[in-house]
Protein backbone atom coordinates (compact mmCIF):
# COMPACT_ATOMS: atom_id res chain seq x y z
CA UNK A 1 0.00 0.00 0.00
CA UNK A 2 2.81 2.41 0.97
CA UNK A 3 4.71 1.51 -2.19
CA UNK A 4 1.65 2.21 -4.32
CA UNK A 5 1.21 5.60 -2.63
CA UNK A 6 4.88 6.43 -3.22
CA UNK A 7 4.59 5.42 -6.88
CA UNK A 8 1.51 7.65 -7.19
CA UNK A 9 3.38 10.63 -5.71
CA UNK A 10 6.33 10.06 -8.07
CA UNK A 11 4.07 9.83 -11.12
CA UNK A 12 2.28 13.00 -9.97
CA UNK A 13 5.56 14.90 -9.62
CA UNK A 14 6.68 13.77 -13.07
CA UNK A 15 3.38 14.88 -14.63
CA UNK A 16 3.58 18.32 -12.92
CA UNK A 17 7.20 18.71 -14.06
CA UNK A 18 6.33 17.80 -17.64
CA UNK A 19 3.39 20.22 -17.67
CA UNK A 20 5.59 23.05 -16.39
CA UNK A 21 8.18 22.32 -19.10
CA UNK A 22 5.67 22.81 -21.90
CA UNK A 23 6.48 25.71 -24.23
CA UNK A 24 3.36 27.66 -23.26
CA UNK A 25 4.11 27.22 -19.54
CA UNK A 26 7.70 28.45 -19.67
CA UNK A 27 8.46 31.73 -17.93
CA UNK A 28 8.63 34.94 -19.95
CA UNK A 29 12.03 36.28 -20.87
CA UNK A 30 12.77 39.19 -18.54
CA UNK A 31 15.60 40.27 -20.86
CA UNK A 32 13.54 40.30 -24.06
CA UNK A 33 15.26 42.30 -26.79
CA UNK A 34 13.21 42.45 -29.93
CA UNK A 35 14.67 43.66 -33.21
CA UNK A 36 11.36 43.15 -35.02
CA UNK A 37 10.86 46.90 -35.31
CA UNK A 38 13.84 46.93 -37.69
CA UNK A 39 12.61 43.97 -39.74
CA UNK A 40 9.30 45.47 -40.78
CA UNK A 41 9.19 48.76 -42.63
CA UNK A 42 6.52 51.28 -43.49
CA UNK A 43 4.60 49.69 -46.42
CA UNK A 44 4.60 53.08 -48.16
CA UNK A 45 8.38 52.77 -48.55
CA UNK A 46 8.13 49.44 -50.38
CA UNK A 47 7.83 50.24 -54.08
CA UNK A 48 8.91 46.89 -55.50
CA UNK A 49 7.28 43.49 -55.61
CA UNK A 50 8.73 40.04 -56.13
CA UNK A 51 7.44 38.88 -59.50
CA UNK A 52 9.45 35.86 -60.64
CA UNK A 53 11.79 33.40 -58.96
CA UNK A 54 13.90 30.88 -60.74
CA UNK A 55 16.30 28.24 -59.63
CA UNK A 56 18.65 25.80 -61.30
CA UNK A 57 18.74 23.09 -58.69
CA UNK A 58 20.95 22.64 -55.69
CA UNK A 59 23.71 25.04 -56.72
CA UNK A 60 26.11 27.15 -54.70
CA UNK A 61 25.46 30.49 -56.35
CA UNK A 62 28.24 33.07 -56.07
CA UNK A 63 27.62 36.09 -58.26
CA UNK A 64 25.29 37.65 -60.83
CA UNK A 65 25.53 40.29 -63.57
CA UNK A 66 23.18 41.63 -66.24
CA UNK A 67 24.39 42.71 -69.69
CA UNK A 68 23.60 42.13 -73.37
CA UNK A 69 20.00 41.25 -72.34
CA UNK A 70 21.41 38.21 -70.54
CA UNK A 71 21.94 37.21 -66.94
CA UNK A 72 25.40 35.89 -66.11
CA UNK A 73 25.59 33.65 -63.08
CA UNK A 74 28.67 32.15 -61.50
CA UNK A 75 28.36 29.21 -59.15
CA UNK A 76 30.46 26.31 -57.94
CA UNK A 77 31.85 25.49 -60.54
CA UNK A 78 30.04 26.86 -63.58
CA UNK A 79 29.33 29.98 -65.56
CA UNK A 80 25.67 29.95 -66.58
CA UNK A 81 24.17 32.32 -69.13
CA UNK A 82 20.44 32.78 -68.66
CA UNK A 83 17.71 34.74 -70.43
CA UNK A 84 15.97 37.40 -68.30
CA UNK A 85 12.99 35.04 -68.03
CA UNK A 86 15.16 32.33 -66.47
CA UNK A 87 15.84 30.07 -69.47
CA UNK A 88 19.28 28.48 -69.30
CA UNK A 89 21.21 29.18 -72.53
CA UNK A 90 24.86 28.23 -71.89
CA UNK A 91 26.65 26.37 -69.10
CA UNK A 92 30.44 26.37 -69.00
CA UNK A 93 32.59 24.58 -66.44
CA UNK A 94 34.96 26.70 -64.34
CA UNK A 95 38.29 25.48 -62.95
CA UNK A 96 37.76 26.75 -59.39
CA UNK A 97 35.25 28.47 -57.13
CA UNK A 98 34.36 31.90 -58.56
CA UNK A 99 33.48 34.92 -56.43
CA UNK A 100 32.05 37.58 -58.74
CA UNK A 101 31.21 38.35 -62.36
CA UNK A 102 30.63 41.30 -64.65
CA UNK A 103 29.92 41.50 -68.36
CA UNK A 104 29.49 43.82 -71.33
CA UNK A 105 29.60 43.50 -75.10
CA UNK A 106 33.41 43.12 -74.70
CA UNK A 107 33.03 39.85 -72.84
CA UNK A 108 32.47 38.20 -69.48
CA UNK A 109 34.93 38.76 -66.64
CA UNK A 110 34.99 36.38 -63.69
CA UNK A 111 36.74 37.19 -60.42
CA UNK A 112 38.32 34.33 -58.49
CA UNK A 113 40.13 34.69 -55.19
CA UNK A 114 43.32 36.15 -56.64
CA UNK A 115 42.87 36.35 -60.40
CA UNK A 116 40.47 37.33 -63.15
CA UNK A 117 39.48 35.27 -66.18
CA UNK A 118 38.10 36.68 -69.40
CA UNK A 119 35.44 34.88 -71.46
CA UNK A 120 33.62 35.70 -74.70
CA UNK A 121 29.95 36.66 -74.39
CA UNK A 122 29.18 33.06 -75.44
CA UNK A 123 31.09 31.65 -72.48
CA UNK A 124 34.36 30.60 -74.21
CA UNK A 125 37.57 31.19 -72.25
CA UNK A 126 39.72 33.97 -73.75
CA UNK A 127 42.49 34.02 -71.15
CA UNK A 128 43.36 33.95 -67.47
CA UNK A 129 44.91 37.21 -66.31
CA UNK A 130 48.08 37.46 -64.27
CA UNK A 131 47.35 36.32 -60.68
CA UNK A 132 47.67 38.67 -57.70
CA UNK A 133 49.40 37.85 -54.41
CA UNK A 134 47.98 35.27 -51.98
CA UNK A 135 46.35 37.93 -49.78
CA UNK A 136 44.09 39.05 -52.61
CA UNK A 137 40.35 38.41 -52.44
CA UNK A 138 38.59 39.85 -55.48
CA UNK A 139 35.00 40.56 -54.45
CA UNK A 140 33.62 42.82 -57.16
CA UNK A 141 34.24 43.82 -60.78
CA UNK A 142 32.98 46.77 -62.83
CA UNK A 143 33.49 47.80 -66.45
CA UNK A 144 33.91 51.32 -67.78
CA UNK A 145 34.34 51.25 -71.54
CA UNK A 146 37.80 49.71 -72.06
CA UNK A 147 38.70 49.64 -68.35
CA UNK A 148 37.92 47.05 -65.73
CA UNK A 149 37.99 47.88 -62.01
CA UNK A 150 38.39 45.12 -59.44
CA UNK A 151 37.80 45.40 -55.68
CA UNK A 152 40.51 43.49 -53.81
CA UNK A 153 39.18 43.08 -50.25
CA UNK A 154 42.27 41.18 -49.10
CA UNK A 155 44.70 43.98 -49.96
CA UNK A 156 42.08 46.74 -49.46
CA UNK A 157 42.70 48.18 -52.89
CA UNK A 158 40.86 49.01 -56.07
CA UNK A 159 42.74 47.65 -59.08
CA UNK A 160 42.53 49.09 -62.57
CA UNK A 161 43.01 46.97 -65.70
CA UNK A 162 42.52 47.43 -69.40
CA UNK A 163 40.02 44.94 -70.80
CA UNK A 164 42.86 43.11 -72.52
CA UNK A 165 44.20 42.22 -69.05
CA UNK A 166 46.94 44.86 -68.78
CA UNK A 167 47.30 46.07 -65.17
CA UNK A 168 47.34 49.86 -65.07
CA UNK A 169 47.38 50.89 -61.42
CA UNK A 170 45.63 50.73 -58.07
CA UNK A 171 44.54 52.96 -55.21
CA UNK A 172 43.83 52.29 -51.54
CA UNK A 173 41.37 55.06 -50.65
CA UNK A 174 43.82 57.13 -48.58
CA UNK A 175 43.34 60.82 -49.25
CA UNK A 176 46.96 61.61 -48.39
CA UNK A 177 49.99 59.74 -47.11
CA UNK A 178 49.27 60.79 -43.49
CA UNK A 179 45.93 58.97 -43.51
CA UNK A 180 45.97 55.98 -41.19
CA UNK A 181 43.39 54.02 -43.16
CA UNK A 182 41.99 53.99 -46.62
CA UNK A 183 39.30 51.46 -47.31
CA UNK A 184 38.16 49.75 -44.10
CA UNK A 185 37.13 46.20 -44.85
CA UNK A 186 36.72 44.02 -41.75
CA UNK A 187 35.32 41.07 -43.73
CA UNK A 188 35.47 40.26 -47.45
CA UNK A 189 32.64 42.48 -48.65
CA UNK A 190 33.97 45.22 -50.89
CA UNK A 191 31.82 46.46 -53.74
CA UNK A 192 32.28 48.84 -56.64
CA UNK A 193 30.26 49.85 -59.69
CA UNK A 194 30.39 52.27 -62.60
CA UNK A 195 27.13 54.18 -63.02
CA UNK A 196 25.47 55.06 -66.36
CA UNK A 197 27.27 58.43 -66.32
CA UNK A 198 30.67 56.72 -66.22
CA UNK A 199 31.41 57.50 -62.55
CA UNK A 200 33.25 54.97 -60.40
CA UNK A 201 31.60 54.42 -57.01
CA UNK A 202 33.29 52.33 -54.34
CA UNK A 203 31.66 51.14 -51.10
CA UNK A 204 33.86 51.72 -48.05
CA UNK A 205 31.96 49.18 -45.92
CA UNK A 206 33.68 49.83 -42.58
CA UNK A 207 32.59 53.46 -42.80
CA UNK A 208 29.15 52.71 -44.35
CA UNK A 209 30.23 55.11 -47.09
CA UNK A 210 29.83 55.42 -50.84
CA UNK A 211 32.90 57.08 -52.36
CA UNK A 212 33.16 58.46 -55.87
CA UNK A 213 36.65 58.27 -57.37
CA UNK A 214 38.13 59.49 -60.61
CA UNK A 215 39.67 56.68 -62.64
CA UNK A 216 43.13 57.62 -61.32
CA UNK A 217 41.96 57.14 -57.70
CA UNK A 218 41.25 60.72 -56.58
CA UNK A 219 38.29 61.02 -54.22
CA UNK A 220 35.70 63.35 -55.73
CA UNK A 221 32.76 63.06 -53.34
CA UNK A 222 31.28 60.71 -50.80
CA UNK A 223 28.31 60.16 -48.53
CA UNK A 224 27.88 57.91 -45.54
CA UNK A 225 24.93 56.79 -43.41
CA UNK A 226 25.58 54.98 -40.13
CA UNK A 227 22.65 53.85 -38.02
CA UNK A 228 20.30 51.00 -37.30
CA UNK A 229 17.25 52.54 -38.95
CA UNK A 230 16.05 51.71 -42.46
CA UNK A 231 17.62 54.81 -44.04
CA UNK A 232 21.15 53.92 -42.87
CA UNK A 233 23.65 51.05 -42.68
CA UNK A 234 24.84 49.26 -39.57
CA UNK A 235 27.26 46.50 -38.69
CA UNK A 236 30.87 46.27 -39.67
CA UNK A 237 30.64 45.86 -43.45
CA UNK A 238 27.56 47.28 -45.03
CA UNK A 239 26.27 47.59 -47.62
CA UNK A 240 27.72 44.20 -48.45
CA UNK A 241 26.39 44.21 -52.02
CA UNK A 242 25.63 47.05 -54.38
CA UNK A 243 24.56 47.69 -57.98
CA UNK A 244 23.61 50.85 -59.84
CA UNK A 245 20.14 51.57 -61.20
CA UNK A 246 19.62 53.04 -64.70
CA UNK A 247 19.10 56.53 -63.17
CA UNK A 248 22.38 56.38 -61.19
CA UNK A 249 20.85 55.57 -57.81
CA UNK A 250 22.18 52.63 -55.80
CA UNK A 251 20.44 49.39 -54.96
CA UNK A 252 22.03 47.94 -51.84
CA UNK A 253 21.87 44.67 -49.92
CA UNK A 254 22.92 44.37 -46.29
CA UNK A 255 24.18 41.41 -44.34
CA UNK A 256 23.23 40.67 -40.73
CA UNK A 257 19.71 41.99 -41.06
CA UNK A 258 19.27 41.23 -44.73
CA UNK A 259 17.33 43.85 -46.65
CA UNK A 260 17.44 45.45 -50.10
CA UNK A 261 16.98 49.20 -50.52
CA UNK A 262 17.49 51.94 -53.07
CA UNK A 263 19.43 55.07 -52.15
CA UNK A 264 19.60 58.14 -54.34
CA UNK A 265 23.01 59.06 -55.74
CA UNK A 266 23.16 61.72 -53.03
CA UNK A 267 22.52 59.17 -50.28
CA UNK A 268 18.89 59.67 -49.23
CA UNK A 269 16.76 56.56 -48.97
CA UNK A 270 14.54 56.40 -52.03
CA UNK A 271 12.60 53.19 -51.46
CA UNK A 272 12.71 49.68 -50.06
CA UNK A 273 12.87 46.74 -52.46
CA UNK A 274 12.67 43.90 -49.94
CA UNK A 275 12.46 44.23 -46.14
CA UNK A 276 14.23 41.83 -43.76
CA UNK A 277 10.97 39.92 -43.29
CA UNK A 278 11.41 38.48 -46.80
CA UNK A 279 14.71 36.79 -46.02
CA UNK A 280 13.89 34.30 -43.27
CA UNK A 281 16.74 33.65 -40.91
CA UNK A 282 19.48 34.16 -43.48
CA UNK A 283 22.34 36.52 -42.82
CA UNK A 284 24.09 36.71 -46.21
CA UNK A 285 23.46 39.75 -48.36
CA UNK A 286 22.25 38.74 -51.82
CA UNK A 287 24.39 39.71 -54.78
CA UNK A 288 22.51 42.08 -57.06
CA UNK A 289 22.14 42.84 -60.75
CA UNK A 290 19.95 45.40 -62.49
CA UNK A 291 18.49 45.28 -66.00
CA UNK A 292 18.34 48.44 -68.17
CA UNK A 293 14.59 48.60 -67.44
CA UNK A 294 15.27 48.68 -63.69
CA UNK A 295 14.33 45.12 -62.75
CA UNK A 296 16.40 43.94 -59.79
CA UNK A 297 17.82 40.41 -59.67
CA UNK A 298 18.90 39.14 -56.25
CA UNK A 299 20.74 35.92 -55.48
CA UNK A 300 19.20 34.25 -52.46
CA UNK A 301 22.04 32.03 -51.22
CA UNK A 302 19.95 30.20 -48.65
CA UNK A 303 17.07 29.33 -50.97
CA UNK A 304 19.48 28.87 -53.90
CA UNK A 305 17.34 30.91 -56.25
CA UNK A 306 17.28 34.13 -58.22
CA UNK A 307 14.55 36.44 -56.96
CA UNK A 308 13.32 39.14 -59.35
CA UNK A 309 11.87 42.41 -58.05
CA UNK A 310 9.99 44.85 -60.24
CA UNK A 311 8.58 48.30 -59.61
CA UNK A 312 4.96 48.08 -58.48
CA UNK A 313 2.82 49.38 -61.30
CA UNK A 314 0.56 52.20 -60.18
CA UNK A 315 -2.98 52.21 -61.57
CA UNK B 1 1.70 -20.27 -32.80
CA UNK B 2 0.28 -20.41 -29.32
CA UNK B 3 -0.52 -17.13 -27.57
CA UNK B 4 1.92 -17.91 -24.74
CA UNK B 5 4.76 -18.59 -27.18
CA UNK B 6 3.95 -15.39 -29.09
CA UNK B 7 4.12 -13.30 -25.89
CA UNK B 8 7.39 -14.97 -24.85
CA UNK B 9 8.98 -14.40 -28.27
CA UNK B 10 7.82 -10.78 -28.36
CA UNK B 11 9.31 -10.16 -24.91
CA UNK B 12 12.65 -11.65 -25.98
CA UNK B 13 12.62 -9.54 -29.15
CA UNK B 14 11.99 -6.34 -27.21
CA UNK B 15 14.77 -7.18 -24.71
CA UNK B 16 17.19 -7.99 -27.55
CA UNK B 17 16.30 -4.73 -29.34
CA UNK B 18 16.89 -2.74 -26.17
CA UNK B 19 20.27 -4.39 -25.65
CA UNK B 20 21.33 -3.68 -29.24
CA UNK B 21 20.23 -0.02 -28.87
CA UNK B 22 22.13 0.44 -25.59
CA UNK B 23 25.29 -1.24 -26.89
CA UNK B 24 25.15 0.76 -30.13
CA UNK B 25 24.70 4.09 -28.40
CA UNK B 26 27.60 3.34 -26.01
CA UNK B 27 29.89 2.42 -28.92
CA UNK B 28 28.87 5.54 -30.85
CA UNK B 29 29.52 7.74 -27.82
CA UNK B 30 32.95 6.17 -27.37
CA UNK B 31 33.74 7.09 -30.94
CA UNK B 32 33.04 10.74 -30.14
CA UNK B 33 34.74 11.09 -26.79
CA UNK B 34 38.10 9.46 -26.26
CA UNK B 35 38.03 10.07 -22.52
CA UNK B 36 34.33 9.23 -22.19
CA UNK B 37 33.73 12.54 -20.39
CA UNK B 38 31.06 14.94 -21.50
CA UNK B 39 30.18 18.49 -20.54
CA UNK B 40 27.25 20.77 -21.35
CA UNK B 41 27.77 23.35 -24.07
CA UNK B 42 25.77 25.77 -26.24
CA UNK B 43 25.75 25.51 -30.03
CA UNK B 44 26.05 29.21 -30.98
CA UNK B 45 24.31 28.60 -34.30
CA UNK B 46 21.21 27.16 -32.62
CA UNK B 47 21.01 29.67 -29.76
CA UNK B 48 18.14 32.16 -30.10
CA UNK B 49 19.13 34.35 -27.12
CA UNK B 50 15.87 33.64 -25.30
CA UNK B 51 17.30 34.91 -22.01
CA UNK B 52 16.77 31.67 -20.07
CA UNK B 53 20.50 31.11 -19.56
CA UNK B 54 20.30 34.09 -17.20
CA UNK B 55 17.39 32.80 -15.16
CA UNK B 56 17.49 28.99 -15.22
CA UNK B 57 21.06 28.10 -14.23
CA UNK B 58 21.37 26.62 -10.73
CA UNK B 59 24.22 29.02 -10.02
CA UNK B 60 23.33 32.39 -8.49
CA UNK B 61 25.06 34.13 -11.39
CA UNK B 62 24.75 31.93 -14.45
CA UNK B 63 27.67 29.74 -15.56
CA UNK B 64 26.84 30.87 -19.09
CA UNK B 65 28.86 33.89 -20.23
CA UNK B 66 29.11 35.95 -23.34
CA UNK B 67 32.33 35.25 -25.25
CA UNK B 68 33.86 37.16 -28.13
CA UNK B 69 35.29 35.67 -31.31
CA UNK B 70 37.68 38.52 -32.02
CA UNK B 71 38.64 37.30 -35.47
CA UNK B 72 35.04 37.84 -36.56
CA UNK B 73 34.59 41.26 -34.94
CA UNK B 74 34.56 44.38 -37.09
CA UNK B 75 35.67 46.60 -34.16
CA UNK B 76 32.83 48.93 -35.17
CA UNK B 77 32.11 52.32 -33.69
CA UNK B 78 28.37 51.62 -33.92
CA UNK B 79 28.28 48.16 -32.32
CA UNK B 80 24.85 46.52 -32.37
CA UNK B 81 25.82 44.46 -29.34
CA UNK B 82 26.94 47.43 -27.25
CA UNK B 83 24.47 50.18 -28.09
CA UNK B 84 20.74 50.37 -27.65
CA UNK B 85 18.98 50.87 -30.98
CA UNK B 86 18.58 54.49 -32.01
CA UNK B 87 20.96 55.70 -29.32
CA UNK B 88 21.74 59.37 -29.78
CA UNK B 89 25.43 59.41 -28.96
CA UNK B 90 28.01 56.69 -29.49
CA UNK B 91 29.65 56.94 -26.09
CA UNK B 92 29.98 54.80 -22.95
CA UNK B 93 27.10 56.47 -21.11
CA UNK B 94 24.94 53.95 -19.24
CA UNK B 95 21.85 55.23 -21.04
CA UNK B 96 23.37 54.18 -24.37
CA UNK B 97 24.34 50.67 -23.36
CA UNK B 98 22.30 47.60 -24.21
CA UNK B 99 23.89 45.39 -21.53
CA UNK B 100 21.77 45.57 -18.33
CA UNK B 101 24.81 44.97 -16.10
CA UNK B 102 27.47 46.96 -17.98
CA UNK B 103 29.49 43.80 -18.59
CA UNK B 104 30.39 44.69 -22.16
CA UNK B 105 33.28 47.14 -22.18
CA UNK B 106 34.21 49.46 -25.05
CA UNK B 107 37.74 50.72 -25.57
CA UNK B 108 39.03 53.07 -28.25
CA UNK B 109 41.79 51.50 -30.35
CA UNK B 110 42.40 53.95 -33.19
CA UNK B 111 40.15 55.82 -35.58
CA UNK B 112 37.63 54.34 -36.39
CA UNK B 113 38.08 51.11 -34.39
CA UNK B 114 36.79 50.14 -30.93
CA UNK B 115 37.49 46.95 -29.02
CA UNK B 116 34.75 45.22 -27.04
CA UNK B 117 35.56 42.94 -24.11
CA UNK B 118 33.40 41.13 -21.58
CA UNK B 119 33.72 41.42 -17.81
CA UNK B 120 32.60 37.90 -16.90
CA UNK B 121 32.09 38.82 -13.26
CA UNK B 122 29.25 41.08 -14.39
CA UNK B 123 27.86 39.09 -17.31
CA UNK B 124 24.54 37.41 -16.43
CA UNK B 125 24.10 35.63 -19.79
CA UNK B 126 20.97 37.53 -20.82
CA UNK B 127 22.14 37.39 -24.45
CA UNK B 128 20.98 40.89 -25.39
CA UNK B 129 24.40 41.81 -26.77
CA UNK B 130 24.50 38.53 -28.70
CA UNK B 131 21.18 39.28 -30.34
CA UNK B 132 22.25 42.83 -31.20
CA UNK B 133 25.58 41.68 -32.61
CA UNK B 134 23.97 38.95 -34.72
CA UNK B 135 21.23 41.23 -36.01
CA UNK B 136 23.36 44.19 -36.98
CA UNK B 137 26.92 42.89 -37.11
CA UNK B 138 29.04 39.83 -37.75
CA UNK B 139 27.72 37.76 -34.84
CA UNK B 140 31.08 37.64 -33.10
CA UNK B 141 29.50 37.79 -29.62
CA UNK B 142 27.90 34.55 -28.47
CA UNK B 143 27.05 32.57 -25.34
CA UNK B 144 29.11 29.69 -23.96
CA UNK B 145 29.00 27.67 -20.75
CA UNK B 146 32.13 28.38 -18.73
CA UNK B 147 33.38 25.07 -17.36
CA UNK B 148 35.23 26.67 -14.46
CA UNK B 149 31.79 27.81 -13.26
CA UNK B 150 29.48 25.06 -14.52
CA UNK B 151 28.64 22.30 -12.03
CA UNK B 152 28.00 19.91 -14.92
CA UNK B 153 24.69 18.80 -13.44
CA UNK B 154 23.36 15.44 -14.48
CA UNK B 155 20.46 17.28 -16.09
CA UNK B 156 21.22 20.86 -17.05
CA UNK B 157 18.34 23.02 -15.86
CA UNK B 158 18.85 25.46 -18.74
CA UNK B 159 18.91 22.68 -21.34
CA UNK B 160 15.53 21.46 -20.08
CA UNK B 161 13.90 24.76 -20.97
CA UNK B 162 16.03 25.81 -23.95
CA UNK B 163 13.46 26.41 -26.73
CA UNK B 164 15.93 25.73 -29.55
CA UNK B 165 17.67 22.67 -28.05
CA UNK B 166 20.95 24.55 -28.35
CA UNK B 167 22.43 22.99 -25.21
CA UNK B 168 23.73 19.44 -25.36
CA UNK B 169 26.49 17.29 -23.92
CA UNK B 170 29.70 17.52 -25.93
CA UNK B 171 32.96 15.60 -25.52
CA UNK B 172 35.26 17.28 -23.03
CA UNK B 173 37.97 17.40 -25.73
CA UNK B 174 35.79 19.94 -27.58
CA UNK B 175 34.35 21.66 -24.54
CA UNK B 176 33.95 25.07 -26.18
CA UNK B 177 32.24 25.89 -29.46
CA UNK B 178 33.71 29.30 -30.21
CA UNK B 179 32.58 30.84 -33.48
CA UNK B 180 35.36 31.12 -36.00
CA UNK B 181 36.92 27.76 -35.20
CA UNK B 182 33.51 26.16 -34.72
CA UNK B 183 31.58 26.67 -37.94
CA UNK B 184 27.95 26.37 -38.87
CA UNK B 185 27.88 23.01 -40.62
CA UNK B 186 25.53 23.40 -43.58
CA UNK B 187 25.52 26.89 -45.10
CA UNK B 188 28.01 27.65 -47.83
CA UNK B 189 29.22 31.18 -47.24
CA UNK B 190 29.16 33.28 -50.40
CA UNK B 191 32.15 35.49 -51.11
Amino acid sequence: MVLLLLAGVIVGLVVIDLRNSRLDKRPDNPYEYSVDQFKSVDPALIRYEETIDFTFGDLDLRGIAFANNRLYLVEDFYLVIVSPEGKKLVKTELPESPICVTASSKGIFIGYKNHISQYTTDGMLVKNWEPLNDSAVITSLALADSLLFAADAGNRKVLKYRTDGTFSGSFNGKRDSADLHGFIIPSPYFELAVNPYGELWVVNPGMHAFENYSFDGTLREYWDKTGMTIDAFSGCCNPAQMAVMPDGSFVTAEKGMVRIKIHKASGELESVVAPAEMFGGGTYAPDLAVSPSGDIYALDYEKKMIRVFQLIKTK
Amino acid sequence: MKRKTFINNSGRLILMGGLVYLTGSIILKRKVSASGKYVWQIDPFKCTQCGRCATQCVRDLSAVKCVHAYQLCGYCDLCGGYFKPNTHKLNTGAESQLCPTGALKRKYVEEPFFEYTIDEKLCNACGKCVKGCGSFGNGSLHLQIRHNLCQNCNECSIARLCPSNAISRVPIEAAYQIKGDFKKPVITAPK
